[in-house]
C-alpha cells in the first residue's frame, strides 16, 4: 500500500541542500515520490509500506546533516 | 548530566558546537603559529580545525557529487582540500570556519521564516466538549465527527468549523480572516476552528474537524504558495545548474594560464550562487507568511511578482465598492399609490433571484404590514424568508430579462419592472414627470426602476445600495500609490458617475452586463496596462481570471472564489487591498534589491580576485555577509 508522510527540516541553510536530501530520499528502497521544498521546510515523502520503513527516513535526512521533525 | 541527556543536547545543538569548536580550534591554530613560531603544531591545529568544521559540509558534497548536482558545498569543499595541498592551512580553516558560521546563522534566520505559519497552527485547541449520549465529554479535536454538537466556553478557542445552533456570542476571526474586530454569531452562522469565542457560551454542530478544516486547508494553500516557484526563481534555478560548472571551469583555466593555485581556490569560492539563489525565495515567502497573517491569501511567488506590476485597479461596484445591501430609498406613484406600485412591482418581481428584486419584495412586505417611509435591508440571510412569505400575490408567469428587468402577468395584466432600456425596448412611453423624477434619483446615486402597468408608466422606484465606509479611504491610498482605479458597474451613467464621484475613483465605465466586464478588463490589458480585479469571487469568476491578478473578497469557507482569485482576502475587508497591493510592490522591488546585491557582490569579488585584493578567507567572508545581507533584507517583508 502507497502511504505518505511528511516531515520538517527547518535547518535547510541553501537551495540545493534540500534537492541533495531529496535525491537521498528517492534513492531509499520503497520510497516512491519525494518533494522537499527550500522555502517551507517541508518534506513529503510517498512511500509503498510493504518495503520502505518510514523510520529511516528520519535517518537519511540526519545523515546530511540536517535535523527533521514531525510536520 | 547523564549520557542520555547530553546526547541529545549535542543532537539538538550540533551545528552550533561544530562551528563553535571549528572556530576555537581556527584561533588557537593560528596563535599557535603566530605568537608562539610553532608551525608544525599550528598547521595540525588548522588542519583538525579544518576537518571538523568542514566534516559536514564534505559529507554533503560527496552526496552532491553522488547525485550529479554541482552546489556550493561541493566548491568549498574543493577549496579548503586544495587550500590544505598547498600548504595554506590557515586559509583552509578560515574558509570552512567562516562557511559553517555562515550556514549556522542562514539556517537560524530562515527558520524564523518557516516558522512564520506556527503561529497560526497552534490556534487550533487540541481536545473538545462535546455532548454524547447526553454528556458532556472531553474529546481530542480531531476526532469529533461530522454533525457532533460541539460546546465552546466564552474565553475558549473554537475548535471545529461548524454552524452555530445554540446560544451566541462575539467571535474573534483574526486567525482566519485577519479582521480584529469581533464578528457577531448566533442562530446558525458558521464559525472556524481556530478562532475565539469570546463573550457568550455556544454550541456548534460540527462541519468540519482535524484537517478539514477552514484554517487547515489556508495554511494548506499558503505553503503551496509558498513552495510554487516564482518566474525568477526559475530563471535563476535554471542559471545556477550551468552557473557552478562554470565556475569550476573558470577556475581550472585560470589555474593553466597563472599558475596560481590560491587564485583560482578563491575563484571557486566567490563563484558560489549563495545570495542570488536564497534572495528570491526568502523575500516571497516572508511575504506570502505575512500576507497569511493578515488574513490575505496569495496563490504564489508567480501571483505575487505579477501583483508588484498592477498600475490599474478595476472595482466591481455592487458588494465591493458598495454594502451590497440594497435598500428602497423612495417610491413614487405616478396616478397609484406609493404602496399601490411598490406591490405591483413585487408581484412581478416575487420569483426573481435578482438582489433588487429581493429588496422590492422585502420593502412591500414591509408596508404592507406597518406603514413606514424607511426602507429595509436585505441581506443574504434574510433573503429566503423574505421570499417565501405570502402577503404578496403569485404572478401567473415572469420572464427575466437579463440586465434590464422583469416582465410578468397577473390577471391578464402585463407587469413590466425594469430600466428605461426595457421600456424603450417594448415601445413603452415615459412622461416627463416620470423622467425627471428619474433623472433626480439617479444623480443621488440612486438604480431607479420603473413600474409599468398594461403599457402605462404608474411609478418608479429609487433604491440605494451603501458605499463601504472605507472605500473612499481606499481608493485615495491606491492612488497616493500612483496606482489607477476604475469602478465597473451594471448601473446607467448617471447612477455610476453619482457614485464614483462620491468614492473619489478615477473612472467608471457604467451599464455593463455581466460578460461586458470581461470585455473591458481586456481592453485596459490591451492598452498596456497590468490589472487587478477586485469582486466578490463568485459572481465576477469570470473577470478575476481575465484580470492579471484576480483579488475576491470575503473569500472564509468559499471554495470556489479561493480557487478562481489569484490572492484572496478572507475577510469582507475593502482595507486589505491597498496593503496586499502594496505588499506586493515592496516584494518585486526586495527581490531585485537581492539579485541586484548578490550580482554586484560576486562583480566586485571577482574584480578583487583578478586584481589580487581579495584573499580566500576575505572572499568567503564577504560571501557570507551578503547572503546573510540578502535574507535579512527578504525577512523585512515579514513586517511590511
Amino acid at each position: 500500500m502507497s502511504e505518505t508522510t511528511q516531515l520538517r527540516v527547518l535547518d535547510f541553510d541553501c537551495p540545493s541542500c534540500a534537492s541533495t536530501v531529496e535525491r537521498a530520499l528517492s534513492n531509499e528502497q520503497g520510497v516512491e515520490d519525494v518533494e522537499v521544498h527550500y522555502s517551507t521546510g517541508r518534506v513529503e515523502i510517498e512511500y509503498d509500506d510493504s518495503v520502505a520503513d518510514p523510520a529511516t527516513f528520519e535517518q537519511t535526512i540526519e545523515n546530511q546533516g540536517y535535523t527533521p521533525q514531525p510536520a | 548530566m547523564d549520557t542520555q541527556s547530553i546526547k541529545q543536547y549535542y543532537r539538538k545543538h550540533r551545528k552550533a558546537i561544530i562551528v563553535a569548536v571549528s572556530g576555537l580550534l581556527y584561533a588557537g591554530g593560528w596563535s599557535i603559529g603566530y605568537f608562539a613560531g610553532l608551525n608544525t603544531l599550528s598547521a595540525a591545529t588548522l588542519i583538525l580545525a579544518a576537518i571538523v568544521g568542514g566534516y559536514d559540509i564534505a559529507k554533503t558534497a560527496y552526496h552532491e557529487i553522488r547525485s550529479r548536482t554541482l552546489g556550493i558545498k561541493t566548491l568549498v569543499t574543493l577549496a579548503a582540500i586544495g587550500a590544505i595541498a598547498i600548504g595554506s592551512y590557515w586559509e583552509a580553516a578560515a574558509v570552512v570556519f567562516l562557511f559553517a558560521l555562515g550556514s549556522y546563522l542562514e539556517g537560524r534566520t530562515m527558520r524564523k521564516t518557516r516558522n512564520a505559519l506556527e503561529e497560526l497552527l497552534e490556534m487550533t485547541p487540541d481536545t473538545a466538549t462535546v455532548r454524547r449520549d447526553g454528556e458532556q465529554k472531553e474529546v481530542p479535536a480531531r476526532e469529533v465527527e461530522e454533525g457532533e454538537v460541539v460546546i465552546v466556553k466564552p474565553g475558549e478557542k473554537i475548535p471545529v468549523d461548524g454552524d452555530v445552533v445554540e446560544g451566541e456570542s462575539a467571535v474573534n476571526q483574526a486567525p482566519v480572516t485577519g479582521e480584529s474586530a469581533p464578528v457577531h454569531k448566533a442562530d446558525g452562522d458558521e464559525v472556524y476552528a481556530g478562532t475565539i469565542n469570546q463573550e457568550g457560551a455556544i454550541e456548534i454542530a460540527t462541519t468540519g474537524s482535524g484537517t478539514d478544516t477552514t484554517l487547515q486547508r489556508i495554511i494548506r494553500r499558503v505553503e503551496e504558495a509558498q513552495e510554487a516557484q516564482s518566474p525568477t526563481e526559475s530563471i535563476i534555478d535554471r542559471f545556477a545548474t550551468y552557473y557552478t560548472p562554470g565556475v569550476i571551469a573558470l577556475s581550472i583555466g585560470a589555474f593553466a594560464v597563472t599558475q596560481n593555485a590560491i587564485l583560482s581556490l578563491t575563484l571557486l569560492v566567490i563563484g558560489c550562487p549563495g545570495a542570488l539563489v536564497i534572495g528570491p525565495p526568502v523575500s516571497i515567502v516572508s511575504a506570502i507568511g505575512n500576507a497569511a497573517r493578515s488574513g490575505v491569501l496569495m496563490k504564489g511567488g508567480e501571483h505575487l511578482e505579477k501583483a508588484g506590476k498592477i498600475d490599474l485597479v478595476a472595482f466591481d461596484k455592487t458588494g465591493t465598492l458598495t454594502k451590497g445591501e440594497t435598500t428602497v430609498a423612495d417610491v413614487e406613484g405616478f396616478g397609484v399609490t406609493d404602496d399601490e406600485a411598490l406591490e405591483l412591482a413585487a408581484i412581478a418581481e416575487k420569483k426573481s433571484e435578482h438582489h433588487l428584486a429581493d429588496a422590492i419584495v422585502a420593502a412591500a412586505q414591509d408596508r404592507s404590514t406597518t406603514a413606514t417611509d424607511g426602507g429595509v435591508a436585505v441581506s443574504a440571510d434574510q433573503r429566503e424568508s423574505s421570499v417565501s412569505a405570502g402577503s404578496i400575490p403569485d404572478p401567473d408567469d415572469f420572464e427575466v430579462v437579463a440586465g434590464k428587468g422583469v416582465v410578468a402577468h397577473q390577471d391578464d395584466r402585463e407587469i413590466v419592472v425594469g430600466n428605461r432600456k426595457l421600456l424603450d425596448e417594448r415601445g413603452i412611453d415615459v412622461p416627463d414627470e416620470v423622467a425627471e423624477y428619474v433623472r433626480e434619483r439617479e444623480e443621488r446615486g440612486e438604480t431607479a426602476v420603473h413600474v409599468v402597468r398594461g403599457g402605462r408608466v404608474v411609478g418608479v422606484i429609487a433604491m440605494r445600495d451603501e458605499l463601504r465606509e472605507a472605500a473612499p479611504g481606499v481608493i485615495a491610498q491606491l492612488q497616493e500609490a500612483g496606482i489607477e482605479t476604475v469602478m465597473l458597474t451594471g448601473d446607467n451613467e448617471r447612477v455610476a458617475a453619482a457614485v464614483a464621484d462620491e468614492v473619489g475613483i478615477d473612472d467608471y465605465r457604467a451599464e455593463l452586463l455581466p460578460e461586458d466586464k470581461q470585455t473591458v478588463i481586456e481592453e485596459y490589458r490591451e492598452e498596456g496596462h497590468v490589472v487587478a480585479m477586485v469582486g466578490d469571487g463568485i459572481n465576477d469568476a469570470p473577470s478575476l481570471a481575465t484580470a492579471d491578478v484576480g483579488i475576491a473578497m470575503g473569500a472564509a469557507g468559499t471554495d470556489t472564489a479561493i480557487e478562481t482569485a489569484d490572492m484572496a482576502l478572507m475577510a469582507d475587508d475593502l482595507e486589505r487591498i491597498p496593503y496586499a497591493v502594496t505588499l506586493s510592490k515592496a516584494t518585486r522591488w526586495n527581490i531585485y534589491e537581492n539579485v541586484g546585491l548578490a550580482v554586484l557582490t560576486v562583480t566586485v569579488l571577482l574584480a578583487g580576485v583578478l586584481t589580487s585584493y581579495v584573499t580566500l578567507a576575505l572572499g568567503m567572508l564577504v560571501h557570507e555577509a551578503s547572503v546573510l545581507a540578502v535574507i535579512g533584507n527578504g525577512m523585512r517583508l515579514l513586517r511590511h
